[in-house]
């Protein structure tokens, strides 16, 4: 710790750099958790409608892929926030 | 949104390198490529596929009505051949009913016929054999009378007696009509 | 072992030298190059395989067939319902020209798909997001944007919660979503396949038997790219589809 300190004393500009890096990896992180889920929510519950009715495997998986697009969108916030945030 | 405005601002002074952010010459030579690209499929490519697609699709339709026209067609002759044979050999069983009747009745006709002669046949062997029998009974009886007096004839040349030549003539007679 | 081992930074996997036009706003990178390059094989194997169109198809032919079967079919007639044939030459434009700029990813010798740079998907979904916001306002005027930030069957109170948020959702998270999924992906595999392929060397150089373990994996990793260029070429259109369907029903009023 004490280490860390002399270095930002030394270079404050590497310690800010270092830090948003750590940031933006976690932030990254964090944003896929949920869509990860929701888009397992999503394909499982199309795989069990698709196992129901497999007449309506067409309609299912298009919509299936929607629902993932749309669910995904979080995911991608987080791409982004990974790139602008590592600066 | 106040991240991408930020950026924005960054990126005109800080660095252009950010992957997140577009460069211009690189959106000029995607859209320009693109354009062309849907210009050119689109007058060349896509018609052509289209037209071909729908010229099979309606060739195939058209085939599939003739062949289910064919099809009824021949199923309809089909249908009319059975009922011709139907007819066909309905007639056949119907001649040759009659002529196994004609036969019949030929066959009926002969044998009657035959019947018919065959007594007239007999009927008439029956009236020969009774006339011959007739004649020879009267030659027979000719012959009798005949032979009678010869014997008599005869006896009369031995000198009989009464009595002898009776009985000679007795048993003649008696022996020529048991005979008879 | 692995600690003198360094990754590049992730700008200098996908920032090229100009080549042609260099200092002018045209100048052409690998990226222009490679959008060019996949550009010309697409108009060449489309107009080569619709020539001479025959009644029983034979290669290219059936390929192409087979390729506009499958959008007109899977694509356009299924999300904008069996009269919009006519937008298939734009679908299918849309389709063929995504895939072969992500299948740059795998071919030996090139490996950079020229999606993983921000101004094509960011020009397609430009491009998608004007075409959609035209068709609704052409087909519905500006009931268009009424009926989305204010859903009919909503409380009036929600309003204050609802119109925001489908604000954001269909007017900015559309086309934001649209661009940055498939520039997400293709980036996300190229940096992988880079990763593999780095740490292969690096592991040949230092301990070669542990190389077969990224080798393999970079294979591996290969074979999944095929899908996922396949999967976003695929995705990109049918939301694009989506989103202009929305806009071509003339709405009734409530």
């Amino acid at each position: 710790m004490s280490l860390l300190l002399h270095l930002a004393a030394q270079n404050p500009g590497e310690l800010q750099k270092g830090l948003s890096s750590i940031g933006a990896g976690i932030a990254y992180g964090a944003a896929a958790i949920g869509p990860g889920i929701g888009i397992g929510y999503v394909v499982g519950s199309a795989i069990t409608a698709m196992a129901r009715q497999p007449e309506m495997q067409g309609p299912v998986r298009t919509t299936m892929f929607l629902g993932i697009a749309f669910t995904e969108a979080l995911a991608l916030f987080g791409f982004v926030l990974f790139f602008l945030a590592k600066g | 949104m106040g991240f991408l405005l930020l950026a924005a601002e960054n990126t005109t002074n800080v660095t252009a390198k950010n992957p997140i952010i577009p460069q211009g010459k690189e959106i000029f030579w995607g859209a320009i490529s693109f354009v062309i690209v849907l210009a050119l499929l689109w007058k060349f490519a896509f018609p052509a596929i289209k037209k071909a697609l729908e010229d099979r699709e309606q060739r195939i339709r058209n085939d599939l009505e003739r062949a289910e026209e064919a099809r009824r067609e021949a199923e309809a002759s089909l249908e009319e051949y059975r009922h011709q044979l139907a007819e066909a050999r309905a007639e056949a069983g119907r001649i040759i009913e009659e002529a196994r009747q004609a036969a019949d009745q030929v066959r009926k006709d002969l044998i009657a016929r035959a019947e018919a002669d065959a007594a007239e046949v007999r009927a008439r062997s029956r009236e020969d054999i009774r006339l011959a029998t007739e004649r020879a009974m009267s030659e027979l009886q000719e012959r009798l009378a005949d032979l009678s007096i010869e014997l008599a004839e005869k006896v009369v040349e031995r000198n009989l007696d009464r009595d002898t030549q009776m009985a000679l003539i007795e048993s003649y007679i008696n022996q020529v009509s048991s005979a008879s | 072992m692995l600690g003198a081992f360094t990754f590049p930074p992730i700008d200098e996997l996908f920032v090229w030298k100009d080549v042609l036009f260099k200092g002018t706003p045209f100048a052409l990178n690998k990226t222009g190059i490679l959008v060019l390059a996949s550009s010309a094989i697409l108009v060449f194997l489309f107009i080569k395989g619709s020539r001479k169109m025959q009644l029983v198809p034979r290669g290219l032919q059936n390929i192409v067939e087979m390729s506009y079967e499958f959008v007109d079919r899977g694509i356009t007639k299924d999300i904008m319902g069996p009269a919009a044939g006519g937008w298939t030459p734009f679908l299918g434009t849309l389709f063929f020209f995504i895939l072969f700029l992500n299948i740059w990813e795998i071919i030996p010798g090139i490996q950079f798909p020229p999606t993983s740079r921000m101004a094509i998907p960011f020009y397609l979904a430009l491009q998608s997001y004007v075409i959609m916001l035209a068709v609704g306002f052409k087909n519905q005027g500006f009931r268009y944007v009424t009926h989305h930030i204010f859903p009919p069957g909503v409380p009036k109170a929600l309003y204050i919660l609802v119109t925001p948020i489908e604000i954001v959702s269909v007017f900015l998270v559309r086309p934001f979503s649209l661009a940055v999924r498939l520039l997400a992906n293709m980036m996300a595999g190229h940096i992988l396949l880079t990763a593999m392929a780095l740490l292969t060397a690096y592991a040949l150089t230092n301990a070669p038997p542990i190389a077969i373990g990224p080798f393999l994996l970079g294979i591996a990793v290969t074979g999944f790219e095929v899908l996922v260029a396949v999967l976003q070429a695929y995705i990109f259109t049918l939301l694009t589809a989506v989103f202009v369907a929305e806009g071509m029903e003339p709405l009734e009023h409530h």
